[in-house]
């Protein structure tokens, strides 16, 4: 109905434009009967749309030359070409504007003036091109391999193909022999070990992470890199890391990084800080535009990804650009009047952009959660505070918290239910859910907000309000912690706020606490706080073993700045002893039974507990512009990474302009 | 006394300010002895449902129905077909179906409706339409489908072996008393935790009245001792006085309130905590004018003749002074009281207020809204009402301050 009125409205006002406009002409009456005109003037207002692009750039070309409005525009179409109009004056007023039809617009990965392009460098806010975690951003710096978090599998891109020797202690890995680098040099396995080589040498975090499980990264020939595994009885310490480095480290040319090295007289901290604005890299796109308002990168029309042994042809975009947006709810205003294609943030009830507001909007999927879901954000207790050392203090938490009302209110529904997918250390994909049996574990899940269930649990642990005041104590003191995440995360944020609702019914004071980003970290990496809220890491080769190390690990306990995992400090040596094992089993019954004990300590013991499942990366498009991006019924295995990360920059090659 | 209520009264305007902040005072009072209900519950499981009356679907279907021959004003594939849908279909068989113009007919909609069945495979993936469109025209087509189905929907339960057994047929003539089964009425729909606005803006109202009142009457105390101390004993003490208030006005109070919040830390910040707080950062204005109507006052006649009479200075500035400035300090207390409101909502907003699942203010309910970016869903219930209330409260306070103004001020005075 809503839709219908203001559909009648901006009928209304088309035809009082046109009849003012024909009575301004004088005579010349063909008014027709408005019951006739309908459609027509529907189908013109839709061209009017498409034609937008096209308008713009000649627009750009004119530089800033006033647009013809056209009668038949609705006002909120004018609005919307006003902004635009308005945006492209700015732009062209910089001398930086880059055409729309050829320009992908990104949201919600990068929130700053990129610091710089080093992809060694501890605190770059590079979120445009650096992100070398298992699903690496490829648009500027590429890795061996491409991962696809859809089928676990590695794609060929520098590298084209890798094996183990049998007795997994050497990787060998070919690479492609028509890589090339930006300045047009080889890429050659001697880049392959200096990278390496540098990284362990300037002690950078990837560099210091590697060098505990590789032992050398050797080049025998030209296309030829050999890896060797740091071995303890005969057996490499840890293959499935080893693996890792394929898909997370970006590739340097040896030449630069020597510069780089000369020029800052090989000081680590200074290579490490170096800007690197002068970069050679092996990606299809190069920095173009930075500032504070916008990051663009252009396309490198001799990228060697165009040789028949990679991808055949260019990418699509000529340009990616990337408005700094002031915070989410701009950036959403942005995609919602298709300023921005692709957008990597959280929306509220995103299904309202197509069902009820009628914009070219869609997601992954056409149906709740939306996305594909593969990180599992979740608390952790710090097992050194006194009552959060008792596993009744922590499972009554656990049981407590009212899972589906985050979901659905915190999540706006975007993660599937723990009904649907039961708590384990896996996350919700079958290729993980297949390492756990979920029968085996069933009598150790706990209802949906079971709070009578936690407060007959900590009873029986003596755990009871004996002052009166409506908090429990233990050991005499009122059981009262701070929940923390960082400032401005909203689902975060709400769901922190579900879980101190929680504590409140069952007599433990859990207040929330939600510090600017950097504090928290600093809280949360040095175990300085009472609960906090971490994902545990998405697809990635390592799966599901690094999401056991997430919640496990003894040895990212002992970190002085841990970012890994395990922040509350918990030890359970039948844990350490399974993850000490895993890496190295290859068969597939073993593995089920050691993934299963995790799960069975995860849920018993309660170190950390899962709140939601959500995607790595949120990802929502508009097609006003562009369109054939990927969607899960597609067929295509393209991943919804944005069309950026892993093996989802695949998705830039088949983009087409909207007709 | 009498008389000056009186005359208060008679002012218009005061009495208009009066009457809406009663109003508002009174539903704060009488509306939670009605609906008892804990105003921070989360009922809906999802972000803002939308206000009305929500009936409980399985009853409808089991609750006894009656029978209902209303004539159809439309018939239910009309409804569907809208003026934009069926260009949109239009659109569709001319350009991916290849069904030449001349023989759509779009005033027909059976007729639509049978090419539309014809030419459309929810399965074909058709070129040159984006996905958003095609998974548009997948609704489209359910939507069709539901249309122009029969009457009658079964209602099946399952039996012990799994298997379906027909109970009931629905049909669509049938229709259920509301009085019969459960509804739940959210008048101003829920928030982004399913809570129910109205409950929790009433409750919200009340704590951010009660830190207003605090915090007014924390600052006019203040403000009120420094100011009659200042202005009448003159001097040493009023330099050193005058001197801290004015590096207080110099600071924004704002950025000291901040600060203090932030160090009080998130446990101590309840409802009492935060009103002291607002109410300890803005006293100096009034100490400022409290101070230079005293100083006009001490020289008058009959202080001095409470000087010469040997009267103690407190004698003197309580029996003396204050009547002469009472009234003024009454305005100044409301508009302290509505600034106090207004800055509670401000530290809300920046997560600075009281905790959330612990008290319900005006300003945590912004502040949700605006992360779950109600603004930008038209969620309106969300945070329009709440807006309307701080407006209203500082409005209808404001309003009484100009009426006392005009009653008390001779200048003013008609």
């Amino acid at each position: 109905m809503k839709k219908n009125l203001q559909k009648v409205m901006s009928l209304l006002c088309v035809s009082a434009l046109s009849l003012s406009m024909l009575a301004g002409c004088g005579g010349g009456s063909n008014s027709g009967t408005t019951t006739t005109e309908t459609p027509a003037a529907t189908e013109e207002t839709s061209t009017a749309t498409e034609e937008a692009p096209a308008a713009e750039e000649t627009t750009e070309e004119a530089a800033a030359e006033e647009e013809e409005t056209t009668e038949e525009a609705t006002e909120e179409e004018a609005a919307e070409e006003e902004t635009e109009e308005a945006a492209d004056d700015t732009a062209a007023a910089d001398g930086e504007s880059t055409p729309r039809n050829e320009t992908l617009y990104e949201a919600g990965q990068q929130w700053g003036t990129i610091n710089d392009w080093n992809p060694m460098s501890a605190n770059s806010n590079n979120g445009l091109a650096l992100s070398a975690n298992d699903v690496a951003r490829e648009l500027v710096y590429e890795t061996l391999f491409m991962f696809n978090p859809l089928d676990g599998k590695l794609y060929p891109l520098l590298g084209s193909e890798y094996s183990w020797n049998d007795d997994q202690t050497e990787l060998t890995i070919k690479l492609n022999p028509d890589a090339k680098w930006s300045d047009g040099s080889a890429f050659t396995a001697e880049d392959v070990a200096y990278t390496y080589a540098t990284h362990v040498k300037y002690q950078s975090s990837q560099g210091s992470d590697f060098s505990t499980y590789i032992d050398s990264v050797e080049a025998t020939d030209d296309t030829t890199v050999v890896v060797k595994a740091k071995v303890a009885d005969g057996k490499a310490v840890n293959p499935l890391k080893v693996t890792s480095i394929l898909n997370t480290m970006y590739m340097l040319q040896k030449a630069y990084l020597q510069t780089v090295e000369e020029r800052n007289g090989e000081d680590a901290d200074k290579v490490k800080q170096d800007t690197m604005e002068d970069l050679v890299h092996t990606g299809p796109y190069a920095p173009y535009i930075s500032n504070d308002q916008k990051a663009v990168l252009q396309r490198d029309d001799n990228y060697w990804g165009q040789a028949a042994s990679m991808w055949g042809k260019l990418p699509v975009p000529k340009y990616i650009a990337h408005t700094i947006y002031k915070d989410n709810a701009a950036g959403q205003v942005a995609l919602s009047q298709g300023e921005v294609d692709v957008c990597q943030q959280f929306i509220t009830d995103v299904q309202n952009m197509w069902l009820e507001d009628d914009l070219p909007i869609s997601t992954w999927l056409d149906e709740a959660p939306y996305g594909q879901c593969e990180a599992i954000p979740s608390m952790f207790f710090n097992v050194e505070r006194p009552g959060l050392d008792q596993k009744e203090v922590r499972r009554a938490i656990a049981m407590a918290v009212d899972y589906e009302q985050i979901i659905a209110s915190a999540m706006s529904g975007q993660s599937p239910t723990f009904d649907e997918y039961p708590r384990s250390v896996v996350g919700p994909t079958d290729g993980e859910r297949k390492y756990v049996d979920f029968d085996a574990i069933a009598d150790l899940q706990w209802k949906n907000a079971d709070v009578d269930g936690a407060n007959a649990l900590l009873d029986e642990a003596g755990i009871k309000d004996t002052d009166g005041d409506g908090i429990r104590e233990y050991n005499g003191e009122n059981l009262s912690f701070k929940a923390e995440c960082p400032t401005g995360w909203s689902d975060w944020n709400a769901s922190m706020e579900i879980v101190a609702a929680a504590g409140e019914k069952i007599g433990i004071d859990i207040q929330t606490y939600f510090p600017e980003a950097s504090s928290f970290y600093d809280d949360m990496t040095t175990c300085n706080f009472d609960i906090c809220m971490w994902s545990a890491p998405g697809a990635g080769v390592m799966n599901p073993y690094s999401k056991g190390m997430f919640y496990f690990s003894e040895e990212y306990a002992k970190l002085a700045s841990n970012w890994s995992g395990n922040f509350g400090h918990y030890m359970n040596d039948d844990a350490e002893k399974i993850l000490e094992a895993i890496p190295t089993e290859t068969d597939e019954a073993k593995l089920k039974e050691y993934y299963t004990e995790l799960s069975r300590i995860l849920l018993d013991e309660c170190p950390a507990v899962a709140l939601m499942y959500r995607p790595q990366l949120f990802y929502a498009v508009n097609e006003s512009v562009w369109t054939n991006f990927p969607a899960a019924d597609d067929g295509r295995n393209i991943p919804p990474t944005d069309c950026t990360d892993g093996y989802g920059i695949a998705a830039l090659y088949d983009l087409e302009l909207v007709e | 006394m009498k008389n000056t209520i009186k005359q208060i009264f008679h002012s218009g305007k005061f009495l208009f300010g009066f009457v809406i902040f009663m109003f508002i005072l009174l539903t704060v009072l009488i509306y939670p002895i009605f609906v008892t209900a804990d105003p921070l519950q989360m009922i809906g499981q999802g972000n803002f449902f939308k206000p009305g009356t929500y009936v409980s679907v399985e009853e409808s279907a089991l609750e006894k129905s009656y029978n209902l021959q209303i004539p159809k004003q439309f018939s239910k594939l009309e409804m569907v077909l809208d003026i934009d849908t069926r260009a949109n279909i239009q659109n569709f068989l001319i350009k991916q179906a290849g069904v030449a113009e001349s023989e759509i007919d779009v005033t027909d909609a059976e007729g639509l409706v049978a090419l539309w069945k014809a030419n459309y495979d929810p399965n074909t993936k058709y070129k040159g339409l984006t996905t958003a469109k095609r998974k548009a025209l997948k609704r489209l087509d359910n939507q069709i489908t539901a249309a122009m189905k029969d009457s009658g929907v079964i209602v099946a339960e399952k039996d012990e072996e799994g298997n379906l057994k027909q109970s009931k047929i629905i049909k669509d003539t049938d229709y259920v008393n509301i009085k019969d089964v459960t509804t739940k009425t959210f008048i101003l729909g829920t928030d982004n935790f399913g809570r129910d606005v109205l409950t929790e803006l009433v409750a919200a109202t009340k704590s951010s009245l009660k830190i207003g009142l605090l915090a007014g009457l924390i600052a006019t105390a203040i403000g009120l001792l420094l100011g009659l101390l200042a202005g009448y004993m003159g001097g040493l003490a009023d330099n050193i006085i005058i001197f801290i208030t004015n590096l207080f006005t110099v600071i924004p109070s704002f950025v000291i309130l901040i600060l203090i919040s932030y160090s009080v830390g998130d446990k101590a910040r309840g409802i009492v905590m935060v009103g002291v707080i607002i109410g300890l950062t803005s006293w100096p204005w009034t100490t400022r004018s409290v101070r230079s109507q005293v100083i006009s006052l001490r020289n008058r006649d009959h202080v001095n003749l409470s000087k010469l009479s040997g009267h103690s200075m407190f004698r003197i500035i309580f029996t003396d002074i204050l009547p002469y400035i009472a009234s003024y300090v009454v305005m100044a207390m409301i508009l302290q009281i509505s600034s106090g409101i207004l800055a509670e909502a401000q530290l809300s907003m920046i997560g600075l207020g009281p905790a959330t699942t612990k008290t319900a203010t005006l300003g945590l309910m912004m502040q949700w809204a605006m992360q779950y970016s109600a603004h930008l869903n038209g969620s309106w219930w969300a945070y329009f009402p709440v807006v309307i209330l701080i407006a209203l409260i500082s409005f209808s306070l404001n309003l009484m301050n100009t009426g006392m103004d005009q009653v008390f001020n001779p200048q003013l005075r008609d």
